[in-house]
């Protein structure tokens, strides 16, 4: 950590040292290369963080240089007038980014290739308006004779002007990369589904993150228009969102300075080599393809290496929590109802007449063969499978039709089968994303409190399970599996949902793990007062945990009581013995 | 009356040839998964082909062994060294071979040049169909398309061989256990999607501008083909063909050329959007 501030710092002093050392057209070439630098650290914002790639990022580039370009002449030098045209240069392209992010995003979960075509598409478009509509963009010959910033001049001062910027730039990046954003847009790209069930909206995080990318885009198209006094079509096209693709991948794609390495690494290596040596830019293809597949970090992942060689790793303890994280509100009493919930996909009748309510706290259990429907009991629950007909509710506000995040936020926490945690996040992080379920508003979002929460359920899951605390700085797809379904769980509960879903919370344990995961649901249930319901196949688990169960056969509910009865019940026998009804 | 039949033989011969320019990446991306964003680039290099026979005296026709051949080798070791690797990985080909279009692109260019190259017209003149008058080559390339299609078709759903990729692509594991090679199937499968992208090359080269560059339009546009019609069906290859040309004909009449491609782009980022599985998916 220390190392690389102090390696930032000396990279900023050799930048504002180069027009001294160099000269002026040294420094005005690599003017360029940092602003094509900006870009990518957009660029690696949403592909190396979010997980998702923008093919198209010239769109906002070029719409920047253009809106630059405009405010540029037609303010003739007036800073009043100026100043607000060049924000909307920043502005534009980054509400554009969003809505066009909410839009796909909404629609399509994951890193979605068809998202990247989207971006490309556009871009495409972008370059036909850009040519076409001459009377403002030019057309083909583009827009000249741009003038310079008020009081800079473009082959001079302008340079530090661009180097000032993308310090503040990487500050700004560095400091949102450790918000609670930052680390939500890193669960994204690991867990995006997990991360629904925390209530968080996954489309609008990476729409933010894809409208910040444009808006970098433009601010450096905003740079680029005094820069170079012209810009043309090409600024828009295609062809340059490709290089900003490569020169992101090559210098680092999950770092803040890795884009602005690589684009000028490649730049003046280029300017070098682009006379002497007629393949090389086919070397560039070459190099990118080789940095796709076995260097997925670029340079500064190379670099890291280096220095994990060299240094050893740093301690694995717990960060400090020393703020209550905001009381959740108890809400009403819990009424669950089922009614008739058919779900039929083709030929089969995954849920065919599910009708049961749930009154009253406590764990309720869920027991029935394979196929019965009880995960997809669940996952109607919950938003992942469209009912055919049929109603749920929970405190009389329906379920159908809700998104998995919306319905997280109705305080409904969910833990699926094979424990699903946020592997390369760091067991501190995972937790942190649990607390902040349902807890955390906009301002949250930005702010480093909530990354000191605590709550008493935090210290009590801790006391219980200590690797929680011990190795919380340890990343979570190193623990075991044993280790990953209590942390699964522990987030689960964290969250203080009125209503927990545990789906098979012992799979995969060893007898001893099971027994403390046993004592821990039902201390902790019965602490915080909570519905749960758990589906188990070890009736020695539902034995010890529950008194009231439900029998599920054939997407129906075929018994329910206590734990006797249903044992006692002429059906149930029937099912599990084999004999015919 | 004759203007409409002249746009009819012009909005037929668009959809062929744009079903021609995508049965490569029908193959590549809807059999195997593998979005090849170097498709256009094998494009081109079937039309280069067409250029480099031109130069060196031969007929056109030589063009056709010559870009089968560069194709073959070129998918075989792209197949080799990239793709083999990265199978039911989409985002991971794309990005891999978006580097090899780059890399294809500025290959050639250092290569030939960046310039537009000059093709000689290959049967010039015209013959009268229904009373107007087309270009011979034009109705020539219909006929083969049609020829091609119709056998293609035929062969997948009566050979063997089609019948082991059907079982490759529902069920790899399964279809290896039953002692189907599906690594050498699908490296196969690759170089037969890739060679047919450069036979479209080598068809339409006498027509279109042809330079390094010429790819990436080719490679949108059959993506967009691909995604109106649906992924893994010769049927959806047409239809999407047919809405994808049918837009950019009739826009391109009645408004301007960039008219027609500009609302191909809002069509085919709509169903990006909004039916990513197409009208008419199996899936």
């Amino acid at each position: 950590m220390a190392f690389s501030r102090a390696a930032s710092v000396v990279a900023f002093a050799a930048l504002l040292a180069v027009p001294v050392v160099f000269d002026m057209f040294t420094a005005y070439q690599l003017g360029l290369y940092l602003i094509f630098g900006m870009v990518g650290q957009g660029i690696a914002l949403c592909w190396g963080r979010a997980g998702f790639l923008p093919l198209g990022q010239a769109l906002f580039f070029g719409m920047g240089a253009y809106i630059a370009g405009a405010a540029l002449k037609s303010a003739d030098g007036n800073l009043v007038l100026l100043a607000p045209l060049l924000v909307l240069a920043i502005i534009v392209p980054a509400l554009l980014a969003a809505l066009v992010g909410l839009l796909v995003f909404n629609r399509q979960i994951g890193s979605g290739p068809y998202f990247s075509l989207i971006t490309l598409a556009l871009a495409m478009l972008g370059f036909q308006l850009a040519n076409s509509a001459d009377t403002i963009t030019g057309g083909f010959n583009g827009m000249t004779g741009i003038p310079g910033l008020p009081g800079f001049d473009s082959y001079g001062n302008l340079y530090f002007v661009v180097v000032g910027v993308l310090a503040i730039v990487s500050l700004g990046l560095f400091w949102l990369l450790k918000t609670p954003f930052g680390v939500l847009l890193s669960a994204t790209a690991q867990n995006e589904e997990r991360l629904q069930f925390f209530g968080f909206s996954t489309s609008a995080l990476k729409a933010a993150a894809f409208g910040i990318s444009a808006g970098l885009a433009g601010l450096a198209g905003a740079l680029y228009a005094p820069h170079q006094g012209i810009v043309t079509p090409q600024s828009v096209g295609f062809l340059l969102s490709a290089e900003f693709v490569i020169w992101t991948a090559v210098g680092g794609r999950a770092s803040i300075a890795g884009p602005v390495i690589g684009a000028v690494v490649i730049g003046f290596l280029a300017s070098e080599l682009r006379d002497t040596f007629r393949y090389w830019e086919a070397v560039i293809g070459l190099i990118f393809i080789v940095t796709v597949l076995k260097f997925p970090q670029g340079l500064i992942g190379l670099a890291e290496l280096l220095k994990r060689r060299l240094s050893k790793a740093d301690g694995n303890t717990a960060r400090i929590r020393d703020i209550n994280a905001p009381a959740r509100e108890a809400g009403g009493a819990p009424a669950l109802a089922f009614e008739d919930v058919r779900v039929t996909m083709g030929p089969v009748r995954i849920l065919d007449g599910l009708d049961f309510r749930i009154n009253r706290p406590g764990i309720h259990a869920i027991i029935g063969p394979n196929g019965a429907g009880k995960t997809s009991a669940f996952n109607a629950m919950t938003g992942r499978l469209p009912l055919t007909s049929g109603g749920i509710s929970w405190r009389s506000r329906s379920l159908a039709d809700l998104k998995p995040f919306q319905v997280a936020r109705t305080d409904i926490s969910r833990k699926f089968q094979i424990p699903s945690v946020f592997p390369e996040l760091s067991v501190d992080e995972n937790l942190d994303i649990a607390l902040w379920a349902n807890r955390t508003g906009v301002s949250d979002l930005f702010s480093m409190r909530p990354l000191r929460w605590r709550s008493d359920l935090y210290d009590t899951l801790t006391e219980r399970f200590p690797f929680l605390k011990d190795g919380g700085g340890g990343i979570a797809g190193s623990l075991s599996l044993g280790q990953r379904q209590m942390l699964d769980f522990s987030m689960t509960y964290l969250t203080e949902a009125r209503l927990v879903l545990l789906d098979e919370p012992c799979a995969g344990l060893s007898a001893s793990e099971t027994g403390a995961m046993i004592d821990a649901i039902a201390a902790i249930n019965s602490d915080l007062g909570s519905t749960a319901i758990i589906i188990e196949h070890d009736m020695r688990v539902v034995e010890r945990l529950s008194d009231h169960v439900f029998v599920m056969h054939q997407g129906r509910l075929l018994a329910e009581g206590d734990i006797a009865a249903v044992r006692a019940n002429p059906d149930v026998k029937a099912v599990y013995s084999g004999g015919t009804k | 009356m004759d203007l409409i039949l002249t746009n009819g033989m012009n909005l037929v011969y668009a959809v062929a040839t744009l079903a021609l320019i995508a049965l490569g990446l029908a193959v590549v991306f809807g059999l195997l998964g593998v979005m090849n964003m170097a498709h256009g680039e094998f494009v081109m290099l079937g039309a280069f082909s067409v250029y480099v026979t031109q130069q060196a005296g031969l007929p056109m026709l030589a063009a056709i062994p010559l870009a089968i051949a560069v194709c073959a080798i070129v998918g075989y070791l792209v197949e080799w060294s990239i793709v083999r690797h990265l199978y039911s990985r989409p985002f991971d080909t794309l990005l891999a071979t978006w580097g090899l279009s780059i890399l294809m692109r500025k290959l050639v260019e250092a290569g030939f040049g960046r310039d537009y190259k000059s093709i000689d017209q290959v049967l010039p003149g015209t013959v009268d169909v229904f009373g107007i008058a087309y270009p011979s080559y034009r109705l020539l390339l219909l006929a083969v398309i049609a020829i091609f299609f119709g056998l293609l078709f035929a062969w997948y759903r009566r050979s063997n061989t089609g019948a082991r990729i059907k079982a490759m692509v529902s069920n790899p594991q399964l279809a290896a256990a039953v002692g189907i090679d599906t690594a050498r199937l699908a490296r196969m499968t690759f170089v037969f999607g890739v060679c047919t992208a450069g036979l479209a090359g080598v068809a339409l080269a006498p027509l279109v501008r042809v330079e390094p560059y010429m790819g990436i339009d080719y490679l949108l546009s059959s993506f967009f083909i691909l995604v109106v019609g649906g992924l893994g069906s010769l049927e959806g290859l047409l239809i999407g063909s047919s809405v994808i040309g049918g837009t950019d004909t009739v826009i391109s009449t009645l408004f301007a050329k960039t008219s027609g491609y500009m609302a191909v782009l809002l069509i085919s980022i709509l169903f990006l959007w909004l039916r990513p599985d197409g009208l008419f998916s199996r899936r």
